[in-house]
């Protein structure tokens, strides 16, 4: 626990100084609006980022988190406009991006698939009925109501960065303070001794493989109510900026190490890199290129350091 | 094959001394921490002769074997061929040197056919650019399998073969790089009887053509068919050399046994059994368990022995449900059980697994994740999971089991062996298990740790616990069970009560019947 | 042409089917009788639809537009064999046809371009594969990660738009046919020779397979394991490189994100021909069956009118009901 804090405290600290930094080089970093913006931002990155991090503790992977926020978006947008109802297209979409993690981790489960090779191939399938559904155009305009979940503010504060910090808090929760949350961290120390300990190893996948494609179907409806218009290809951006947070964020792949506390800084870290590019008016094509080399460089930090740790057990 | 075979031939029962020694060990050790694995073990493999090697676990068999071949470097004493020093870092330096080694695990490509197997990254190059001559490499494959007496076709995939013939393919590739030493890992542990006749036909060929074998063998019946001369090893020493013609099955068993339990005897055996926790009938499983039944009662600490290869893990796996059950019926604490982890878990059944690292252990966890992992429902019943909780019953038990760790949150990873397998009994212990099943439970433990290990059993059984102990060092069952179950691929071939108890009588009914009455030992020596 | 003449004279004895282990053809498209099956099925389904699926052209039409993906899906069948994954072939296509169109549009001549196209595929196998030899990261990620570089180098120097001067070399060759075989088709097959080549006759193939199959064996054979497996994935990033050729050719202009989603066919195509991500196995005319599956179902849906996105979705639901049949079976 000492260590994980004082890795948690390293990357507050990173922050930090990548806040400086870019208070320094921009004189438009350090306005309340710019900053709420960040966050609102980074909201959006946790929000998937937090589903992926329950589903990486379990040393599995969701690549089709992105296609899902697309396609729950869409449905979503369809449903809202055909029938009006704002119930009704919230109950569409998230449950749209529960299927979805369900199917993957049936696929995963039943089928033994891996799960690189299942969420890889539902990001295909899932991109297919999201462009099918959409058909090239796109939706546009949405009641006021449906809209605050994305742009709207409370007490001055932009709505999605409750929704962040409520997510975190019951993520948290979940993780550190259940018993079905530390028998995650179980399965991914080491799934066989987990099942042999009595911890029904299937249900579990199951649970976190829905409970990060709901996720994903959340943070589809609040882009979308912030956007005010859904295209098909809305949710393809989605995935690495993720996938990064969580590794960024210390949630080790190999399984069975990390949180929350890391998601939720290194979605304010990923974003706080592509916030500072847009400051300096570097274009948004540079945003993959970057993403990927943060996500390469959390990668290798990982490998490495669990690599120094097994030799340092031998 | 080789020009000093015939030669060779007439000599090979009796190596005189005028032979000199193809493969030499002088006084080689290796030491691991806590354990001297090898302790200055001298051996003389003469060419030509079939030279089996006997010990219990740990008596330092496969450490002998890994030296051979590269896997472990000594720390002390040196290998000399052919009278000469040489020095084996790697198992490509074995195989320069001539020395092959047949282990239990197979090293065939699934899907390569069997010739590629044979020359994998030798295979013979034609002419054209890094073009395999096939024709070639599958005639050369075809001599050797048929000097194996193998039929199999060369082009079928190795993973269509059965185990016997995997292991002839084994040898055909060692033979294909010329080795002149063969070690084989008791080769027979997986063959049926006559699948081991035709092996031994092969090994006696090869040895006509003057190839030197090391046989690492626990059955007596063959060291007396097919043993040249015979080396008993015990904790890492050589504890004699010897001609077949010169000592009894009854002699070897003494000398591989010979050594004492170092942890204290059980003061009080259980007088009066209590009901019975645990009763198996006709268990069948897909891991080759094969209708077994037996019953472990409340107080009794029951002792499941056998060779290494008998069924004994596979059995506690199907009754645990890590393993696919085929059939049998089973009743827990008297009332019916399908096994399945979570099911055996709940109703109170442990497993302590043979493998800590793999199958008992969160390796990357703290003492105290671990020690609650197989209890959270039961710390834990309403759902939520609180630290103070955990911490204490963590604590607890760390008190209990006397785990050296400076605290809970101690990785386990960087614990010794002996405080590792605390922990993991332990986890039984927070999971209020009624119902133990150890398999062995001292395996890579210091003499101390075993001494605690020991007295937390004979605990559990007086606070009214059964315990069902597998464990290959003979002298722990004698001395702590109240009685053994043996077993001999895959079933249970006896029963041994408190006062029947003894290592011999163990050994005898786990190694093939006939062992017992040493018939064989009589004409061992006119075999050829 | 080195298939034409490597094919026939392969007799029963002299041809070592090392993965499948079986001795001929016909017993090696029958290991594979599901994939082979559905292909017989969606030919015979297409050519009723009353389009024109069956007409010759549009045969040779199939073979043209499945010679991009046969060269994606021959060194992928190398890497799954080899317990790896590849996700960056698309976004690299993509990138080479970048760099392949660049230079031609500045007047490079049509070698030249070819060369930096795969001097660049090499340098993105390169990468892959020593993090993933080397370093022992997941494939997966790894290529996860580059996939995306590729497709952020490609945008940052395209700006996101096509470059359409590629003049007149490129596409006068793509045009081109020998013997009335077009250009892409020649390649295709010599993609494909030079691959049964590698795989079944060179010590380099019985590598592949034992890098999935039992790595052990590699070690105690003396054989540098963790060397060739970066030559696996380089050989992965140079045919992705040359895949841009023909790429460009098609679609006359390079474009940097023309080739997103293309890893996603050749996957279908090589895990529809059978090849697994364990014990090394896979063969040869499986992948080129599971191309030829993957090319006839776009062609048919393409020519039937079925929106690209539905054909994607098609794919993905063939080759799960493809794992699953076979799940099914292993249960059996």
């Amino acid at each position: 626990m000492s260590g994980q804090n004082t890795a948690l405290l390293a990357r507050i600290g990173f922050v930090l100084a990548l806040c400086l930094l870019l208070a320094i080089s921009s004189s438009a970093f350090l306005t309340t609006n710019n900053l709420l913006n960040v966050l609102r931002q980074a909201s959006l990155v946790f929000l998937i980022a937090s589903g992926l991090t329950l589903v990486i503790l379990t040393a599995g992977i969701d690549l089709s988190v992105g296609a899902n926020v697309g396609l729950s978006a869409c449905l979503c947008a369809v449903v809202l406009k055909a029938s009006g109802s704002i119930l009704l297209a919230v109950v569409a979409g998230l449950s749209c991006g529960a299927v979805i993690g369900l199917a993957n981790s049936l696929f995963i489960v039943l089928l033994a698939i891996p799960p690189f090779i299942a969420t890889y191939g539902m990001l295909w399938i899932v991109n297919g009925i999201t462009y099918k559904l959409m058909s090239g155009t796109t939706i546009e305009g949405f009641p006021p109501g449906f809209r605050f979940i994305g742009s709207g503010y409370w007490l001055g504060i932009p709505v999605p960065i409750y929704l962040m910090l409520g997510f975190f808090a019951a993520g948290a929760l979940f993780a550190r303070h259940t018993r079905h949350g530390r028998e995650l961290f179980a399965i991914g120390a080491n799934p066989v001794a987990a099942r042999l300990s009595g911890i029904p190893v299937r249900a579990r996948l199951i649970l976190v493989y829905t409970v990060c494609g709901a996720m994903a179907g959340l943070a589809g409806l609040v882009y979308l109510a912030r956007l005010n218009s859904a295209e098909a290809d809305i949710g393809d951006p989605m995935l690495l900026p993720a996938v990064a947070a969580v590794l960024v964020g210390g949630t080790s792949l190999f399984g069975g190490l990390g949180g929350l506390s890391g998601t939720l800084i290194g979605a304010v870290i990923v974003t706080l890199v592509l916030n500072g590019m847009n400051l300096m008016s570097v274009s948004t094509n540079w945003q993959p290129m970057i993403t990927s080399i943060i996500l390469l460089g959390a990668v290798l930090t990982d490998t490495l350091v669990r690599r120094h740790a097994e030799g340092a057990a031998k | 094959m080789d020009q000093r075979g015939p030669a060779l031939n007439a000599a090979a029962p009796l190596p005189g001394p005028l032979l000199a020694p193809l493969l030499e060990l002088c006084a080689v050790s290796k030491q691991f921490p806590g354990v001297k694995a090898l302790d200055k073990v001298s051996l003389e493999i003469y060419p030509g002769e079939v030279h089996m090697v006997l010990g219990q676990n740990g008596a330092g068999k496969s450490s002998l074997m890994k030296v051979l071949y590269g896997a472990y470097h000594a720390d002390e004493g040196e290998i000399r061929l052919r009278g000469e020093r040489v020095r084996i870092a790697s198992p490509s330096d074995a195989r320069r040197l001539g020395i092959a080694i047949i282990s239990q695990e197979f090293t065939l490509v699934p899907h390569l056919n069997l010739a590629q197997n044979i020359f994998l990254g030798r295979q013979p190059v034609g002419r054209f650019i890094g073009k395999i001559d096939h024709a070639t490499m599958h005639r050369r494959a075809r001599e050797l399998l048929d000097a194996l007496g193998l039929s199999e076709d060369t082009m079928t995939p190795a993973h269509k073969l059965g185990v016997a013939q995997q292991q002839l393919v084994e040898i055909a590739k060692a033979l294909s790089q010329n080795a002149r030493v063969l070690v084989m890992d008791e080769p027979s542990s997986a063959l049926s009887d006559h699948e081991v006749e035709k092996l031994f036909g092969v090994i006696r060929r090869l040895q006509s053509e003057g190839v030197a074998i090391i046989y690492i063998s626990h059955r007596m019946a063959e060291v007396f068919q097919l043993g040249d001369r015979i080396t008993v090893l015990r904790d890492g020493r050589r504890v004699a050399s010897l001609l077949p013609s010169e000592t009894t099955p009854q002699d070897l068993v003494k000398m591989m046994i010979g050594r004492s339990v170092d942890a204290g005897y059980r003061t009080r055996f259980c007088a009066e059994p209590g009901a019975a926790l645990l009763e198996v009938r006709g268990l069948c499983a897909a891991n080759g368990t094969k209708d077994v039944s037996l019953v472990v009662r409340a107080g009794e600490i029951v002792g499941l022995s056998g060779l290494v290869g008998s069924g004994r893990s596979e059995l506690v796996r199907a009754i645990f449900g890590a393993d696919t059950v085929t059939g049998g019926e089973l009743e827990l604490f008297g009332a019916a059980y399908r096994p399945e982890p979570a099911e055996a878990v709940r109703r109170g059944l442990a497993l302590v697994p043979e493998s800590r690292k793999q199958e008992g252990l969160l390796m990357i966890h703290g003492v105290a994740d671990n020690l609650i992992a197989a209890g959270l429902k039961i710390l834990f019943p309403r759902g939520w999971y609180r630290a103070g909780v955990a911490r204490r019953a963590a604590l607890a038990l760390i008190a209990r089991m006397k785990i050296a760790t400076p605290n809970p949150e101690r990785v386990v990873k960087t614990l010794s062996g002996g405080n590792q397998q605390k922990v993991v009994i332990g986890k039984w212990l927070c999971a209020q298990s009624r119902c133990f099943i150890f398999d062995e439970p001292t395996r890579g433990i210091d003499v101390g740790a075993k001494a605690e290990i020991f007295a937390l059993i004979e605990q559990l059984v007086d606070a009214g616990s059964a315990v069902l102990m597998i464990s290959s060092e003979l002298p722990e069952i004698v001395a702590l069970c109240d009685r053994s179950y043996v077993m001999r691929e895959g079933r249970i071939v006896g029963e041994l009560a408190r006062d029947e108890l003894s290592e011999a009588n163990i050994l005898h009914l786990a190694m093939h019947p006939e062992s017992g009455h040493g018939e064989h030992g009589g004409h061992a020596e006119h075999v050829h | 042409m080195a298939n034409m003449e490597g094919m026939p004279n392969m007799s029963i004895e002299s041809l070592p089917l090392s993965a499948p282990g079986e001795a001929n053809w016909r017993k090696m498209l029958l290991a594979i009788p599901g994939t082979s099956l559905i292909l017989l099925l969606l030919v015979l389904w297409f050519s009723f639809q009353g389009v024109d699926f069956a007409k010759p052209s549009n045969i040779v039409n199939i073979g043209i537009q499945s010679s991009v993906l046969l060269l994606l899906a021959l060194p992928l069948t190398f890497i799954l064999m080899s317990e790896g994954l590849d996700l960056s072939q698309g976004a690299v296509l993509s990138l080479a046809s970048v760099v392949l169109a660049a230079v031609l549009a500045h007047g490079g001549s049509l070698p030249l371009a070819l060369t930096a196209a795969a001097a660049l595929g090499l340098l993105f196998g390169a990468v892959n594969g020593v993090f993933i030899a080397y370093l022992q990261m997941p494939p997966f990620v790894v290529t996860l990660g580059t996939l995306g570089l590729a497709h952020g180098i490609a945008l940052v120097a395209t700006d996101g738009e096509s470059i359409t001067e590629i003049g007149s070399q490129l596409p006068r060759l793509y045009k081109a046919t020998v013997l009335g075989i077009p250009f892409p088709i020649i390649v295709a097959l010599c993609a494909y020779a030079l691959f049964h080549y590698l795989l079944y006759h060179t010590r380099f193939g019985s590598y592949v397979s034992a890098q999935g199959g039992n790595r052990e064996a590699l070690h105690l054979a003396g054989v540098n394991a963790n060397r060739h497996l970066v030559v696996v994935y380089l050989i992965g990033g140079l045919m992705v490189g040359l895949a841009a050729l023909l790429w460009v050719g098609r679609i006359s202009s390079g474009h940097p994100t023309a080739g997103h989603g293309m890893e996603f066919d050749a996957l279908v195509a090589v895990l529809l021909g059978g090849t697994r991500l364990e014990k090394g196995y896979g063969t040869m005319p499986g992948t080129l069956v599971g191309v030829l599956t993957v090319g006839v179902l776009r062609n048919g849906l393409n020519l039937m009118s079925v929106a690209a996105s539905w054909q994607v979705v098609s794919l993905g639901v063939l080759v799960l009901a493809a794992l699953w049949v076979e799940s099914r079976q292993g249960e059996k």
